[in-house]
């Protein structure tokens, strides 16, 4: 059985939040949802200033506090390390919200076809004539079907509204034998998706001779996204340049 | 046997009797009610987007608010009602006796409301209430909430005062009334014979022995929901649980004197809770009141100490930030309610009214305390560098929690016209065949 892990090199990245979009054209996720986050962050005061990047997507840990506090089962973790929601059975208490240190969980606001690339009002009539009524335009078919040995509706977001949703590691595209489509977007290969467990996988043989960290080690969540480079954040780091996150 | 009768009315404490009084309080819970069923329809049909919660983190909201704040409060609330009627059987104290329904229903109606409040905070609540009952999770502290609080500590509840109020029941089935079919079904065959009595002590003796320890395990969850948390700093730790059942003795206690204040005032001629019940209730009240101060005090000294990152940023939101003036209002009001009780206990002269006062002092301050432990955590005290949140409840929330309370008062006042709320059997001249044995302090 493998293992699936991603690395972060943080030397590679340059902050371009193509992995953002990526993931968000991916999975069909609401406007404010970023299962993929990249923190831009300022250090020092001008004109003594650095910039640095901290990519986070969910960390999918092997103690992972989301799927412990579940109380229903709906949030889960596989086998293959992948943790999982399935948006069928979630109440919508957002109990993993709360336990999970990352900040990594979204939650349905509201129906998630509102939400849905907000630059436009897709009920406008003249919107509509282009679109032919569809809202949203384009909506993954991968999406609505059911995965691994479970086969629970698992992948993607923008299921319904009142239920909680997060990064997949792109489950739909794993099961295909794909990377998630942060990694397959990344235009400098910082994000390096695998089977830790195979001594020959990329992921195996980038971290291999390599010194990485891992986000929040302190917590005991055991993350299984690994970072090269850089160091963990703290609080000296000022956040810039944050995305339109609210619903 | 002696059995409150009137020979103008055929039932006691104006059961059945809807007075003009009784109309309008009818009229404006109902309003209430409507208002918050409105306000609960709105954020339904559009999502909870309407309300001002939000993810944190990156959105920089709290994810629970001012819903889950209310399911604390009103959960808390019922543990001193029941415990109440408890101790006072168990211990035999006759002067608590006229109010031990009260206490049962006030109980019953905090944890309908309590409960109400859990499935109302659901963003999908009928899953949430068909999915607890499909896969329901022992190892999420939440299993607490939906078992042993829902079923246990409720259901038992509800057997308590149903069997407590048996006995009147079957008094009540003999008089011809519109209500006879109703005290026909809550007696359920219940005919007062010696062996039936008996019996029914009994019952009523090991319910009580039994329920005091399900009802602190019950609640202890509800404190170990965020006591068991390691992401978010602030809830971490082994007092929570603790602390969230002194403070729901506290505040329980606080509405038990302020309910039979009311239902005093509200019998007129039919009142029999005298100053007796009060100085009782004002003594367990200073109790608890004290050890709820001490814990808020312990937690002021730990957070002027917190040195860690995280923590330092929490203390600062709480005394001198955002969330200070709901911090010192908290520790004011408590410190007020205590010191009004202290002065009474000092003096021996315990007055209704001042009572009432601190109590609403204790119940508002612990009301701010539960505040304080869901919120700031959210919003003040994330782990990764995000930015600061905010958080205050919006009109929908607000109208939805008013709704709640009037919920809760309609359910009390219903009841009052169905059913006697204070026992029927004189309290002050206890007999053998109520197994009570003259114990007055």
């Amino acid at each position: 059985m493998p293992k699936y892990s991603m690395a972060v090199d943080l030397e590679r990245c340059q902050g371009c939040r193509a992995c953002m979009t990526a993931c968000k054209v991916e999975n069909n996720t609401v406007v404010s949802n970023n299962w993929m986050y990249v923190f831009r962050f300022e250090e020092g005061s001008y004109p003594e200033t650095e910039m640095s990047f901290l990519p986070r997507q969910c960390q999918h840990c092997d103690n992972a506090p989301c799927a412990k506090v579940c109380p229903v089962g709906a949030r889960f973790k596989r086998e293959d390390g992948i943790v999982l929601t399935d948006s069928d059975r979630c109440i919508g208490c957002r109990y993993c919200e709360l336990a999970c240190p990352y900040g990594v969980n979204y939650y349905n606001w509201q129906k998630p076809e509102k939400g849905q690339y907000d630059i436009v009002d897709w009920h406008d009539d003249d919107i509509q004539s282009a679109t032919g009524g569809a809202i949203p335009p384009y909506r993954n078919p991968d999406l609505d079907e059911l995965y691994g040995e479970e086969q629970r509706r698992t992948a993607g977001g923008g299921h319904a509204k009142g239920v909680i949703e997060k990064c997949t590691f792109c489950v739909h595209r794993v099961e295909k034998g794909l990377d998630p489509a942060c990694a397959d977007t990344c235009p400098t290969d910082a994000l390096i998706f695998g089977d830790i467990e195979d001594p020959e996988s990329p992921i195996s043989l980038y971290l291999k001779d390599q010194s990485p960290w891992q986000l929040l080690e302190e917590a005991g969540t055991k993350p299984n996204v690994y970072y090269i480079g850089g160091k963990p954040p703290n609080k000296e780091l000022k956040e810039i340049e944050r995305p339109k996150a609210t619903v | 046997m002696a059995v409150e009768t009137r020979p103008d009315v055929g039932l006691p404490q104006g059961v059945g009797r809807l007075t003009l009084k009784w109309k309008a309080f009818l009229l404006v819970a109902l309003a209430v009610l409507g208002f918050g069923l409105f306000a609960y329809g709105y954020e339904q049909a559009n999502g909870m987007s309407v309300t001002s919660l939000r993810s944190t983190g990156t959105m920089g909201g709290a994810t629970w608010g001012l819903y889950v704040v209310m399911v604390e409060y009103f959960i808390g609330v019922s543990l001193a009602g029941i415990v109440i009627a408890a101790v006072s059987r168990v211990f035999r104290i006759v002067e608590l006796r006229p109010i031990a329904r009260i206490a049962e229903l006030l109980t019953v109606a905090s944890l309908m409301v309590g409960l109400l409040a859990v499935i109302i905070d659901l963003g999908q609540p009928l899953r949430g209430i068909k999915n607890m009952l499909l896969y329901a999770r022992p190892q999420s502290a939440f299993f607490g909430t939906f078992t042993l609080v829902a079923g246990g500590v409720f259901l038992s509840a509800l057997a308590y005062l149903f069997l407590g109020g048996r006995r009147d029941a079957a008094e009540l089935a003999e008089i011809p009334s519109r209500l006879q079919w109703f005290h026909r079904l809550w007696a359920s065959g219940y005919t007062d014979s010696v062996d039936e009595r008996d019996r029914h002590r009994r019952v009523m003796f090991w319910l009580s022995v039994g329920i005091v320890p399900l009802i602190v395990i019950a609640l202890s969850t509800e404190g170990l929901v965020f006591g068991v948390q390691v992401g978010r700093p602030g809830w971490f730790g082994s007092l929570q649980g603790p602390d969230f059942l002194v403070l729901a003795a506290a505040s329980g206690l606080a509405n038990l004197v302020v309910l039979s204040a009311i239902v005093r005032r509200a019998l007129g001629d039919w009142n029999r809770i005298d100053a007796a019940v009060f100085k009782w209730l004002g003594r367990f009240l200073l109790v608890a009141a004290s050890a709820a101060l001490y814990f808020m005090v312990v937690e002021l000294f730990t957070l002027l100490y917190a040195t860690p990152s995280d923590e330092r940023q929490l203390a600062d939101a709480l005394l001198t930030g955002t969330y200070a003036w709901i911090f010192w209002l908290s520790i004011g009001l408590m410190t007020l309610g205590l010191g009004l009780l202290i002065a009474q206990a000092a003096s021996s002269n315990w007055r209704i009214g001042t009572l009432v006062v601190a109590s609403v002092a204790i119940s508002t301050a612990a009301l701010a305390e539960r505040y304080l432990t869901v919120i700031p955590s959210q919003t003040h005290a994330t782990l990764l560098p995000y930015d600061t949140g905010s958080y205050f409840p919006n009109w929908v929330e607000f109208s939805v929690v008013a709704g709640l309370f009037a919920f809760g008062a309609l359910l009390i006042g219903l009841f009052m016209k169905v059913f006697p709320i204070i026992p029927m059997r004189d309290h002050l001249i206890p007999t053998q065949d109520d197994g009570v044995e003259a114990t007055n302090a």
